[in-house]
């Protein structure tokens, strides 16, 4: 069983990232024990194939310990950068190899959605998590899950469209729309 | 592009982080997010807002050799915190018999040093071999833009061999990079060295397969 980044690792995972910057390895593979887990579930996701998104976390954290110099923490937190780092890393590969071999179906049930995504939130702050969740909310129903169709499987519009079986100037303006009221409400 | 729209400005930064920003657009829209710190600030404010989308999918521990991989492609570790004690130790012993012995010992200089510098004079790296030669130092000095995805790599160019390869180049601050037998060897016989642009976690053959980006003369104490 994976064991979940716990509540409230974000100042925890920006420590030892700060350590990482000094080269200091043993701080290295505490991070990795501590954000691999939730990297992976993100990789498989976008990937959809186990062993693709395994290869891609290496290239992941190899990226974290050459660049942990360069992240800013006053510019946001350390988990938001190392997701980001993951996600582009998947982006990447998923549409230089548009032809991906789909894993078995076990790898899509490891990638459930969390029945505790509140709990699991709090990693990022209590305000921030209760924040999101309340904004996803209040979204509608379709710019949501465009929303989450991109965001967690990588879909781009045409892909969105062709799921949902919706009109591509749709599900565009949808996730605009969503997008823009998602901002309103966070920064509010 | 237009940075003085901030409405669309916003949009394609939202865009690009969610990845429906794609191909050409999003290319052109990474340069720009590579130069302009204006625009990069709005993406990570996007990366921020977001982040917590991932958070709802179930974690899933990697195999274990995703780690032992990870290990070696980062390279050999550095010698040990009691190794370096008992260095550290061996050191004092023998300065302070040099002390005895030899009045004008000092802290011994680098055996050699090369400064690889931008085209246009900037230094952004200074490269020193340690007195022992157990080891080299490298100094990010300059503001070194690091490719993205990809890593940079120092080779010794030893006359009449192929390259070898010394480890992977610090972004920034300073990193030591322990020699073997084969790497001192080379550096050695080597009036150079150089820095080339590889995959991530440097070159998978053994030699460099990217541009050659930088190349600096050893210069020997």
């Amino acid at each position: 069983m994976a064991h979940s980044a716990g509540l409230d690792s974000e100042p925890e995972a920006a420590r030892l990232l700060a350590a990482c910057a000094r080269q200091d390895r043993q701080a290295f593979q505490r991070l990795y024990e501590l954000t691999s887990p939730r990297l992976l579930a993100c990789l498989i996701r976008l990937l959809r194939n186990r062993a693709l998104a395994e290869d891609a976390l290496q290239d992941v954290f190899i990226q974290v310990w050459s660049r942990a110099a360069q992240f800013q923490r006053d510019r946001g937190s350390s988990w938001a950068w190392l997701i980001a780092i993951a996600r582009y890393r998947a982006i990447d590969l998923q549409r230089r190899e548009r032809r991906l071999v789909p894993g078995g179906p076990e790898d899509f049930e490891a990638v459930a959605a969390d029945e505790e995504p509140h709990d699991s939130l709090m990693a990022l702050g209590h305000r921030a998590a209760a924040a999101l969740d309340n904004c996803l909310d209040a979204l509608q129903e379709r710019q949501r899950h465009c929303i989450l169709l991109s965001y967690q499987d990588g879909m781009t519009h045409a892909e969105v469209a062709d799921r949902i079986g919706e009109p591509l100037g749709s599900v565009k303006s949808w996730i605009r729309r969503g997008l823009t009221a998602l901002r309103r409400c966070l920064e509010s | 592009m237009n940075r003085n729209n901030p409405d669309v400005l916003e949009l394609l930064a939202a865009e690009f982080v969610l990845g429906t920003l794609a191909g050409a657009a999003r290319r052109r829209f990474e340069r720009w997010r590579g130069s302009d710190p204006f625009v990069e600030r709005r993406v990570r404010a996007w990366e921020e807002r977001l982040a917590g989308l991932a958070f709802r999918l179930k974690p899933v521990t990697p195999s274990p050799a995703t780690w032992t991989t990870i290990e070696r492609r980062i390279g050999p570790a550095p010698r040990s915190r009691w190794h370096a004690f008992a260095a550290a130790v061996v050191a004092v012993a023998v300065l302070g018999l040099g002390w005895f012995l030899w009045p004008q010992l000092q802290v011994a200089p680098p055996a050699a040093q090369a400064i690889f510098a931008s085209k246009a004079g900037e230094v952004l790296w200074r490269v020193e071999l340690a007195a022992d030669g157990e080891y080299v130092e490298v100094s990010a000095i300059g503001t070194v833009s690091y490719p993205d995805q990809r890593s940079l790599e120092l080779w010794a160019l030893p006359s009449d061999a192929s390259p070898v390869s010394l480890g992977l180049m610090p972004a920034s601050g300073r990193l030591r990079l322990a020699l073997d037998e084969r790497q001192r060897a080379a550096l050695g016989l080597a009036a150079n060295v150089a820095v080339s642009e590889e995959p991530l976690g440097g070159s998978p053959t053994g030699a460099p397969t990217g541009p050659v980006l930088y190349v600096a003369a050893i210069a020997r104490s």
